[in-house]
C-alpha cells in the first residue's frame, strides 16, 4: 500500500492572463522506507510537489491520500496536527528561528505537541546527538557552519519521529563536504525505516536514492529505480550532456582547446603556466569521470 | 515549561531586543495608567479629607444657607450678595425640638486694621456657640461669651491673627474697623485646609459678636449662614424638614433658602471634583486607546516582519490557533511591562505629590487592579488584529516571504 499516493494532481498559481500551471496532472506514488529525489530544472514544479506532498499547500485539482486517507481538502488544523506528526521537513536555506539554541530549535516541534520542556529538551538533546551535534546544544544558529546547521534542522526534523522527510534542496547551500554529511545522515535515517523525499540538481547525490523522479514543466517525465550507491542512469547522461555555464566550467573548456593545439604553438603561447594547471585540471576530471562511470 | 510561557520569555527577548520600539509602543498604556491612577487617588485623598473635616467640624450640624439656588450646578457653595436670612431666623430655628444650638454668620465688608491691613480677610458677626458648632478649639484666649454679646470684642482665625499684628500670640490687642476699635479675645486653632473647600477661609476670619455689629449698621447684616447643631444624628432629617418649614412659613413662602445636611455638604463639595476626575479619567481612556493602536501598529509591522518565521514554525507543527497565541501573548506582555511602568510612576507621583503638597493621594488596590485588567484587556484586543493576520496566513504564503 502506497503512503502517498497523487493522482491527476494539478496546481494553478495566479488567475487569468497570468495563470501558472506548476503542477500539471501529475501521478505519483511513494511506498514506505522509499528514498526518492525527485530532479528536473529550476521552474519544473518540484518544490510545489514537495509542498503538496508536505501538506503545506494544496492541490488545485486532483487528489492526495497520505497513509491511504485523503488529505487534500484537510482544515488547517487537521494539516497542522498531520505534519507535525507525520512529517519532517529540510529547508535549503535551514529555517532555523535564530533567537532560539540548537537544542530549543530541535525542541520547538515537540512544544507544539504540548511535551513538557524536560522531556522535549532531553528527547532534543538525544536526537542532536544522533546526528552528531551534542557538543553544539546551546549554540546560536549564527555561531554554527552551513553542515552543522543543517544536521541541526535534521535532528528538529527528526524530532516527531516523523514518518516521511521532506528536504528541499538540503545541500544546495553546503560544500562538498557538508553535502556528504547531510547526505549520509539521511542515508543513515533512511535505514530506519523513513521514507525520504528530496529535491536535488546534483546528480551524484542520487547515489542515496532508491528512486528517482525527473520533472519537466509540471510534469513527471521519468521515474527510475536505482540502486543505492550508483547514480541514476538518466541522471548520469544528464549530467554530462548539460551546458557547463560556471567560471570553472569555462576554464575547462579552455584548456580542452589547449589540448587540441600543437605542442610546439603551446610552448610560445603567453600564458605557459596555465597549460599545466588546465591540463592538469583537464586530467583530473577525467578520472573522475571515469570514477563516477564506474 | 509550556509553549505559552515561552511565548512570554520570547516576547520580553523580543522587547529587550527592540527597547526603543517597544518603549515608544507601550508609551501611551504608560501614561494612560500613570495619569489615571494619579488622578483617582488626588480625588480620593480630597474627597476623604473633606469627609474627615465634615464628620470633625460639621458632625450632626444642618448648615441653612443664604440661597437655594446654585447657579454653577455642581454645588459650589458661595457667599452670596443678597440674602434673606437673618438673625431672627437663627433664634427662630434654635427653638424647634432636637436643635441644640443654632448659630447666626453674618458676613460683613470693610477692612480691619491692626498693625498691618488684612486684606484677604472677612470678617463675620456670630454668636458664642460657634466653636461648640464647629468642634473647634482656641489657641490663645477665649471665645466670646453671651455678656460679651454687644462688647467689641474679637476672636481671629489663625492666619489672620499672623495677617493683622506682628505678634503671632496677640491678645489684648486692638485692631479697626470701620472706625471702631475691637480687642483681640482668642486666637482659634487652625482649620485644617483643604482644596475646594469653603472651611478654609474659616483661618482668614475675624469673629465679632452679632450684637457689636448690628449696633454699627444701620440694616441688617445680611446672614451668609446659619449652622444648627443637632442633638442626636438620627434627629437630623426630621429637624431640617421642620427648619425648612418654619423658614418658608417666616420668609412668607419663598423657598430663598438652602438646607443641607452634612452628608448633602461633603456631597457638594466633592461633586465638581468628581466631575473634574471623570474628565481626566476620560483623558487617560483615550490615552490609553492611543497606547492600544500603537501596539496593534507595532505589532502589525512585527507580524509582517516576522513572516518566515511563522511559515517556519507552521511547517514544523504549530497551529493558527498556537500562532494567535503566540502573538496575543507578546501584544499582552507589551501592554502588562507598560503598565507595571505606569504604576511605578504613578506610586512615584503620589509620594512626590504628598511630600510637596497638601493633596494628599490616597492609593487604592482596586485602582491598580483595575489598570491591570484593563492593560490586559488592551493587549488582547488591540493585539487580536495582528495575531488573527498571523495564524490566517497559509504556512507556504509565509515561507515564500523572506
Amino acid at each position: 500500500m502506497a503512503l502517498i499516493k497523487l493522482e491527476d494532481v494539478s496546481k494553478l498559481y495566479g488567475f487569468g492572463d497570468a495563470t501558472t500551471l506548476a503542477l500539471d496532472e501529475v501521478n505519483l506514488s511513494i511506498n514506505k522506507n522509499e528514498f526518492v529525489a525527485i530532479m528536473g530544472p529550476s521552474g519544473s514544479g518540484k518544490s510545489t510537489l514537495l509542498n503538496i506532498m508536505g501538506l503545506l499547500d494544496k492541490p488545485t485539482h486532483g487528489t492526495y491520500k497520505l497513509q491511504n486517507r485523503h488529505v487534500d481538502r484537510l482544515r488547517t488544523a487537521q494539516a497542522a496536527k498531520l505534519r507535525r506528526d507525520t512529517i519532517g521537513f529540510i529547508f535549503q536555506s535551514y529555517n532555523l528561528l535564530p533567537r532560539l539554541t540548537v537544542l530549543e530549535n530541535v525542541a520547538l516541534p515537540l512544544a507544539y505537541k504540548g511535551i513538557g520542556q524536560t522531556r522535549r529538551l532531553k528527547y532534543a538533546s538525544s536526537m542532536l546527538e544522533r546526528v552528531g551535534m551534542q557538543n553544539r546544544e546551546y549554540f546560536y544558529p549564527s555561531q554554527l557552519s552551513g553542515g552543522q546547521i543543517q544536521c541541526a534542522a535534521i535532528a528538529r526534523a527528526l524530532v516527531n519521529n516523523p514518518q516521511i522527510i521532506i528536504a528541499d534542496e538540503p545541500t544546495g547551500n553546503l560544500d562538498s563536504a557538508g553535502s556528504r554529511l547531510v547526505m549520509e545522515l539521511l542515508s543513515e535515517i533512511h535505514k530506519m525505516g523513513n521514507t525520504i523525499i528530496f529535491v536535488t540538481h546534483n546528480p551524484e547525490l542520487t547515489r542515496y536514492a532508491t528512486r528517482v523522479v525527473y520533472m519537466h514543466d509540471g510534469m513527471i517525465i521519468h521515474d527510475e529505480k536505482t540502486a543505492v550507491g550508483e547514480v541514476a542512469k538518466t541522471a548520469r547522461d544528464k549530467m554530462y550532456s548539460i551546458a557547463k555555464k560556471t567560471v570553472e566550467d569555462d576554464l575547462a573548456g579552455v584548456s580542452l582547446l589547449m589540448n587540441l593545439v600543437p605542442e610546439k604553438d603551446y610552448e610560445t603561447s603567453k600564458v605557459p603556466t596555465k597549460k599545466k594547471t588546465k591540463t592538469r585540471r583537464r586530467t583530473s576530471g577525467g578520472k573522475n569521470r571515469k570514477k563516477r562511470t564506474r | 515549561m509550556s509553549i505559552n510561557v515561552g511565548h512570554i520569555r520570547a516576547a520580553v527577548v523580543t522587547m529587550r531586543a527592540n527597547r526603543w520600539r517597544s518603549l515608544l509602543t507601550m508609551f501611551g498604556i504608560v501614561v494612560g495608567v500613570a495619569s489615571a491612577i494619579v488622578i483617582v487617588s488626588i480625588a480620593q485623598g480630597v474627597k476623604n479629607s473633606i469627609t474627615g473635616q465634615v464628620n470633625a467640624f460639621s458632625k450632626n450640624v444642618i448648615t441653612v444657607g443664604a440661597s437655594s439656588q446654585d447657579p454653577t450646578g455642581l454645588g459650589l457653595t458661595s457667599i452670596p450678595f443678597v440674602s434673606t436670612l437673618t438673625y431672627q431666623d437663627a433664634k427662630a430655628i434654635a427653638k424647634i425640638p432636637g436643635v441644640q444650638v443654632s448659630v447666626p454668620l453674618e458676613v460683613l465688608s470693610g477692612l480691619p486694621t491692626g498693625d498691618k491691613t488684612l486684606r484677604h480677610g472677612i470678617v463675620f458677626a456670630t454668636t458664642q456657640n460657634l466653636p461648640q458648632v464647629l468642634n473647634q478649639t482656641l489657641a490663645y484666649g477665649a471665645f466670646f461669651n453671651d455678656q460679651d454679646s454687644n462688647a467689641f470684642s474679637a476672636v481671629l482665625g489663625s492666619n489672620a491673627a499672623i495677617g493683622l499684628f506682628n505678634d503671632p500670640i496677640p491678645l489684648g490687642y486692638s485692631f479697626t474697623w470701620r472706625n471702631q476699635q475691637f480687642v483681640v479675645d482668642g486666637v482659634l486653632n487652625s482649620f485644617e485646609t483643604t482644596p475646594f473647600a469653603n472651611d478654609t477661609l474659616f483661618n482668614n476670619a475675624v469673629f465679632i459678636p452679632v450684637g457689636a455689629a448690628d449696633q454699627m449698621s444701620l440694616y441688617n447684616n445680611p446672614v451668609y449662614q446659619i449652622l444648627v447643631k443637632v442633638k442626636k444624628a438620627a434627629l437630623l432629617p426630621a429637624v431640617a424638614k421642620k427648619i425648612k418649614t418654619t423658614l418658608l412659613n417666616s420668609h412668607g413662602g419663598q423657598a430663598d433658602f438652602s438646607v443641607l445636611l452634612p452628608s448633602q455638604i461633603a456631597g457638594s463639595s466633592t461633586s465638581i471634583l468628581n466631575l473634574m476626575t471623570e474628565l481626566t479619567l476620560g483623558i487617560a481612556i483615550v490615552s490609553l486607546f492611543v497606547g492600544g493602536v500603537g501596539i496593534m501598529n507595532v505589532m502589525l509591522v512585527s507580524v509582517t516582519e516576522r513572516m518566515h518565521e511563522i511559515g517556519i514554525r507552521k511547517a514544523i507543527g504549530a497551529s493558527n490557533r498556537q500562532i494567535l497565541m503566540q502573538f496575543l501573548i507578546e501584544s499582552t506582555t507589551v501592554s502588562i511591562v507598560g503598565c507595571m511602568i505606569g504604576i511605578v510612576l504613578a506610586v512615584l507621583a503620589i509620594f512626590s505629590l504628598r511630600a510637596a503638597t497638601n493633596l494628599a493621594p490616597a492609593m487604592q488596590w482596586p485602582v491598580f487592579a483595575a489598570a491591570a485588567v484593563v492593560s490586559i484587556l488592551i493587549g488582547i484586543i488591540f493585539g487580536s488584529v495582528p495575531a488573527i493576520r498571523a495564524a490566517r496566513k497559509e504556512p507556504i504564503d509565509a515561507l515564500r516571504n523572506d
